[in-house]
């Protein structure tokens, strides 16, 4: 499964829609994502891929598509 | 070394006020054991800092809001130590809202994570206290004061005191001494989070008699002593560490061009 489609899935049931489905420069907040799902998507993440997320480099995140990348890229630094 | 031996689990004990109980009780010779939820980076940087006090430190990842992973968190202290002494109920979290903006999962979430989590680390624990122990509950003055968009987090810390007392009654023929700390704002990563608004985290310092808010180390100083034999005969109090905010909120001794030194003289 690639990071695009285990982040899709994790947001999916986290926000409770089967049918998620991402577009261009869609955000978490476009899926009616509150500050809480938030949290839970990105602790998901970690625990899925075993990385930490930094709080200070997701300010720079606007958007899925960047988040993504930025998943694949701390999965890449871990090796 | 007042604790040495002794081994501790500081719930969300790698940052914030929760490291600086760790590195107290560290300090005063307890072993410790550091549940962290997320930042196993800074979970770890703490434990190698208790380790140069002299004792062992480990880390254990658990969500305290998921009973299943507080019962792995707790199989693994019984399998590495046994038994355990002391125990910090410190993790927190908390929606941010007023009570009309508050749904049922933000609720849940502030409850299970602050209130929850305490009822079953302190089943857990008490099996391994087999010679007595100490708890403690880390709370704060919104349980009983109204501050803005605290509502979740403040009747979470009031379930949490409610729970302290109760507690300390039924676990006193065991030898277990209960207690809980409560804190007005606290200088900390955690504030400077909640409240995006410095002005209110600024009007604490200039409206504490005590001329400064309270530190993370003040905090854990009164840990440390309710964690102690001195204590014994503490059951069932939350011990208020505010500086005097809770009992003067307009400080006639409070102004805007004062600032205590570490004693709070001016």
């Amino acid at each position: 499964m690639t990071v695009e489609e285990t982040v899709k899935s994790i947001a999916a049931r986290i926000l409770r829609k089967p049918d998620l489905d991402f577009g261009p420069a869609a955000t978490f907040k476009d899926f009616g994502a509150d500050s809480l799902d938030i949290v839970q998507i990105l602790v998901a993440v970690e625990d899925a891929y075993d990385i930490e997320l930094d709080e200070d480099e997701l300010q720079n995140v606007t958007d899925v598509a960047g988040f993504v990348s930025y998943v694949e890229r701390k999965v890449g630094e871990k090796g | 070394m007042p604790l040495k031996g002794r081994v501790a689990l500081v719930t969300g004990g790698s940052r914030g006020i929760g490291r600086a109980i760790t590195l107290k009780l560290a300090e005063q010779g307890a072993d410790v054991v550091i549940n962290y939820f997320r930042k196993r980076s800074t979970a770890q940087l703490t434990a190698q800092e208790a380790q140069g006090k002299g004792v062992t430190a480990c880390t254990i990842k658990a969500n305290v809001g998921e009973p299943e992973q507080i019962g792995r968190m707790f199989d693994e202290i019984e399998t590495r130590f046994g038994r355990l002494d002391i125990l910090v109920n410190n993790a927190a979290s908390g929606v941010a809202r007023t009570a009309l903006e508050l749904d049922d999962r933000g609720w849940d979430w502030t409850m299970d994570i602050n209130a929850r989590a305490f009822l079953l680390c302190v089943q857990r624990a008490a099996r391994l206290m087999k010679n007595g122990g100490k708890i403690v509950s880390i709370s704060s003055l919104g349980a009983r004061m109204v501050w803005p968009i605290y509502t979740a987090v403040g009747v979470s810390k009031a379930a949490l005191e409610a729970l302290t007392r109760y507690l300390a009654i039924e676990l006193a023929p065991k030898g277990i001494c209960v207690n809980g700390v409560s804190a007005s704002a606290v200088e900390s990563e955690a504030l400077r989070m909640y409240v995006a608004d410095q002005g209110l985290a600024e009007s604490f310092w200039q409206t504490t008699p005590a001329g400064r808010m309270v530190r993370q180390e003040d905090i854990a100083s009164v840990v440390a002593f309710l964690c102690s034999d001195d204590s014994i005969m503490i059951r069932g109090q939350i011990i208020v560490i505010d500086g005097g905010l809770s009992l003067s909120p307009i400080s006639p001794t409070a102004r805007e061009d004062r600032q205590g030194d570490e004693h709070g003289r001016p």
